[in-house]
């Protein structure tokens, strides 16, 4: 395991865009320390901004203190596990492919911004814009999973095309707006306008005290999903604490966005018995 | 004692211009220009390049291309997808940051062109209203000398006067337009169709014939008017036309009426490829290629030249001031879309669209412009040009270049695209491969005699001493985009593709003399409607950087 302590006090912003398991595995420690970053618009050395120690063969990178002014964490990686023992910066796990990120603090922005694929679980909260597309795309995350466990800001899922999304806590205005396709889950409160201009896929709001469904969304039943169930237990066995009673409950079903398509759904779960099926 | 000289040794000369065709010749190079070597031999040249082996042209010349100016911008500012993914520019001691992408950022833009061998280029569309900008963005475009086409065929002013059959006050307000933008040529976009679109939803002309409202005028009238005015001014290029149903399937008969409507008149047809298509009523089925029947008519009629507009596959960004079809291309592509309305004067679209070689309509765009180089019988006449980045990257030219010269890979790339190809074009019937001395020709030599730039396209004594040096390779695409030496102005700007001296360049204009009585006129029409003050319209010479100007004689 590779352990790189952050000792850096700067209010510029540090990128460490391609520092991935991959990069590392095969460098030396020497090389590692001579890795380059960008200090704003300079370019310098990681020894400058990181303690360096451990063996980086086996693809486990750690990364230790507060990480909240250190940017693109993870990006692009392709395989193996980061940990980020603090708070993470903006544009954790962007455009990445395989692996998977633990951020045991929180995180910034644009957290799995056009992920392709693995996982990211960011045990604290998070900012806007999860597994969103980024400004002028046309599509944002296209496969993996982001979990996290505490709150997130706006246009969580903007434009997602695949994957999933799951919020433990609340989220902010426009979750899943624009999305092509995926899931997103929202396990708290929730902001306005969900989903808005949905082309397909799901959105599941699951807290209490839902947010109105736009006009352009039609109630069309009351059911219990199985694939819901089985999204649970996948979050689960994740480590994403599921509350039991959401396995049995009901949830109403609006399709939408009528702007758009129509052929997406929000799931909002609804208290009382669930409907009797003849 | 330092004599002032560079000499570029026993390099393969190539100078169609001259009729030298691959000799082995020495150049001497002072104050920027090409001079005749000094009588006295015991001058030494300050510094002399062994160019021996290598081949020596001219610096390129792209004739039509989209570099600078609002719908540039703002169709940088469309990408930043596109623009994230690309190739980094990074900043160097002598050179600036920048952004690639099919609209690459203007330093970027410099450097790139300049990396290819071009030392000259042109902005096919700039509205008048813009000038001022266009100007300030070509000083930061470095390595190159600018110029730009001036819109005007759906200008009020140019309508009017049609309309009330004032030839001479068209011709003053042409010259005076082109002095007040500080501009080289009058561009004539889809002359009436552009007003219809701004007047109507969905609006356009569909031939030369329809009236266009309002003004009570004709899109023939409006070609054979400008182009008439454009030779009375004696302007150093003729106007330069982008043809009414651009990209419509049996647009040729429009594209080949234009031509007859030229009569004796001077007209350059633009990106030639995209109004040569057979087929019509919006059947892709019948889609194919004219591009013989056309070329027929351009072989035969010498006071016609084009430009061809290849396609290659991928991504770009479609930008031109031909709004109607930006919003056709945006709905055929399902993507994103920009307009603009430019007061008296011009529309624009920008669509981003990608060109797949599995679809035939952009398979045979591909074969047409190809069909373009390979049946024009005077490469004089006949420009390489991707109208970039309507048609792809400038980018591209060194492929387009090995397309043209090794039959071999021209078939291998026939055999990837849609299959109907080899039976809707004549492409794979034709064996014709291009020499170094033709892509001389349809690269720097031509556009520059077309253009009427006298210093340009040539080595003789007295050209502007752009050069550029090429290590021979079979491999023609490798040969053209990575040019050993390019030399701007006498100085080396390029080296091994590195830029070592990123000169500004300098800005082409035309300043025709015109009865100025006019000015009257247009400045009570002026006041009347535009949104900005007639005084603060034209752009002063003192803005230019570097301006030089091309006379009308």
């Amino acid at each position: 395991m590779l352990t790189l302590r952050y000792k850096a006090d700067t209010s510029i912003p540090v990128e460490i865009e391609g520092l991935t398991p991959t990069a590392t595995r095969n460098l030396s420690l020497a090389e590692i320390q001579r890795f380059e970053l960008f200090h704003g618009n300079r370019k310098l050395p990681l020894a400058e901004f990181f303690d360096v120690s451990g063996d980086p063969s086996d693809a486990r990178l750690e990364l230790e203190g507060n990480l909240a002014g250190v940017h693109w964490i993870g990006a692009q990686m392709s395989e193996g596990e980061i940990h980020v023992r603090g708070d993470a910066g903006r544009h954790v796990g962007s455009e990445m492919t395989g692996g998977a990120i633990h951020v045991h603090g929180n995180a910034s922005d644009w957290v799995g911004g056009e992920m392709y694929g693995g996982l990211i679980h960011v045990h604290g909260s998070a900012g806007h814009l999860i597994g969103s597309a980024y400004r002028g795309s046309t599509t944002g995350m296209t496969g993996g999973a982001i979990l996290i466990d505490g709150s997130a800001g706006n246009e969580v899922g903007l434009t997602l095309r695949r994957g999933l999304v799951a919020i433990g806590g609340a989220c902010g205005d426009f979750v899943g707006a624009n999305m092509i396709a995926g899931t997103v889950l929202v396990f708290g409160a929730c902001g306005n306008r969900p989903a808005a201009s949905m082309r397909r896929g799901t959105v599941a709001l699951l807290g209490q005290n839902p947010p109105s469904v736009l006009v352009t969304f039609k109630k069309s039943c009351v059911y219990q999903p199985t694939f819901l169930r089985l999204i649970f237990r996948r979050l689960e066995s994740l480590g994403f604490a599921v509350p039991a009673e959401y396995y049995a409950a009901s949830y109403g079903v609006y399709h939408g966005d009528h702007v758009a398509i129509g052929r997406g759904e929000i799931l909002i779960r609804e208290t009382g018995a669930a409907p009797q099926v003849n | 004692m330092s004599s002032g000289y560079f000499k570029i040794a026993g390099g393969t000369v190539y100078d169609p211009r001259h009729g030298v065709d691959g000799q082995v010749r020495d150049i001497w190079i002072r104050d920027g220009r090409i001079v005749e070597p000094p009588s006295d031999a015991s001058v030494r040249p300050d510094r002399t390049l062994d160019a021996s082996g290598l081949v020596v042209m001219p610096g390129g010349v792209d004739m039509h291309c989209h570099i600078a100016g609002p719908k540039v911008n703002a169709a940088r500012k469309m990408r930043p997808e596109q623009k994230r993914k690309a190739e980094k520019i990074v900043r160097t001691s002598n050179t600036r940051s920048g952004t690639m992408g099919s609209v690459p950022s203007t330093f970027a833009t410099g450097y790139k062109y300049a990396g290819l061998g071009y030392t000259t280029a042109f902005d096919a569309a700039i509205p008048p209203l813009a000038a001022r900008h266009v100007h300030e963005e070509f000083e930061d475009t470095p390595c190159l000398d600018k110029g730009f086409f001036v819109l005007m065929g759906n200008n009020h002013f140019v309508m009017e006067s049609i309309h009330r059959k004032e030839p001479e006050k068209l011709r003053s307000f042409i010259a005076w337009l082109l002095g007040a933008a500080k501009g080289f040529t009058p561009k004539v976009v889809n002359p009436g169709g552009v007003e219809i679109w701004k007047q109507l939803p969905s609006g356009n002309v569909h031939g030369l014939d329809e009236n266009v409202a309002h003004f009570d005028v004709t899109a023939r009238q409006i070609i054979e008017q400008i182009a008439r005015a454009v030779d009375a001014l004696k302007l150093p290029h003729s106007v330069h036309l982008h043809c009414n149903n651009l990209g419509m399937p049996g647009n040729w008969r429009t594209t080949l009426e234009t031509m007859k409507t030229f009569g004796d008149s001077r007209g350059h047809l633009a990106h030639i490829q995209f109004h040569s298509y057979g087929g019509g009523e919006g059947d892709e089925n019948t889609f194919n290629s004219k591009v013989v029947e056309l070329v027929e008519y351009v072989n035969t009629h010498p006071n016609l030249t084009v430009d061809v507009g290849q396609v290659l596959f991928g991504e770009t960004t479609t930008m031109t001031a031909d709004g109607p079809l930006g919003y056709y291309l945006s709905n055929a592509f399902k993507s994103k879309w920009f307009s603009s309305d430019t007061e008296m004067e011009s529309g624009c679209g920008i669509a981003p669209i990608e060109y797949k070689n599995t679809s035939l309509v952009h398979s045979l765009q591909w074969a047409i412009g190809l069909e373009w180089y390979l049946l024009a019988k005077d490469p004089w006449r006949v420009v390489m040009s991707t109208d970039h980045p309507n048609g792809g990257s400038f980018l591209a030219y060194p492929q387009i270049i090995q397309l043209l010269m090794d039959r071999t890979y021209r078939q291998d790339m026939l055999k990837l695209v849609h299959p109907a190809v080899l039976e809707r074009s004549t492409l794979a019937d034709l064996t014709r491969e291009y020499t170094l001395f033709e892509i001389c020709i349809i690269t720097r030599s031509g556009p520059a005699r077309i253009l009427g730039l006298a210093n340009k396209g040539h080595l003789g004594p007295g050209a502007d001493a752009d050069i550029t040096i090429y290590t021979p390779n079979d491999d023609k695409t490798k040969m053209f985009e990575l040019p050993r030496m390019v030399i701007k102005s006498g100085v080396a700007i390029v080296e091994h593709g590195e830029v070592r001296e990123p000169l500004t360049g300098k800005l082409l204009y035309v300043a025709p003399e015109y009865d100025t009585s006019i000015e009257t006129d247009i400045a009570e029409w002026f006041e009347k409607y535009y949104s900005i003050r007639f005084r603060n319209y034209g752009v002063p010479l003192d803005y230019l950087h570097d301006p030089e100007e091309i006379a009308c004689d």
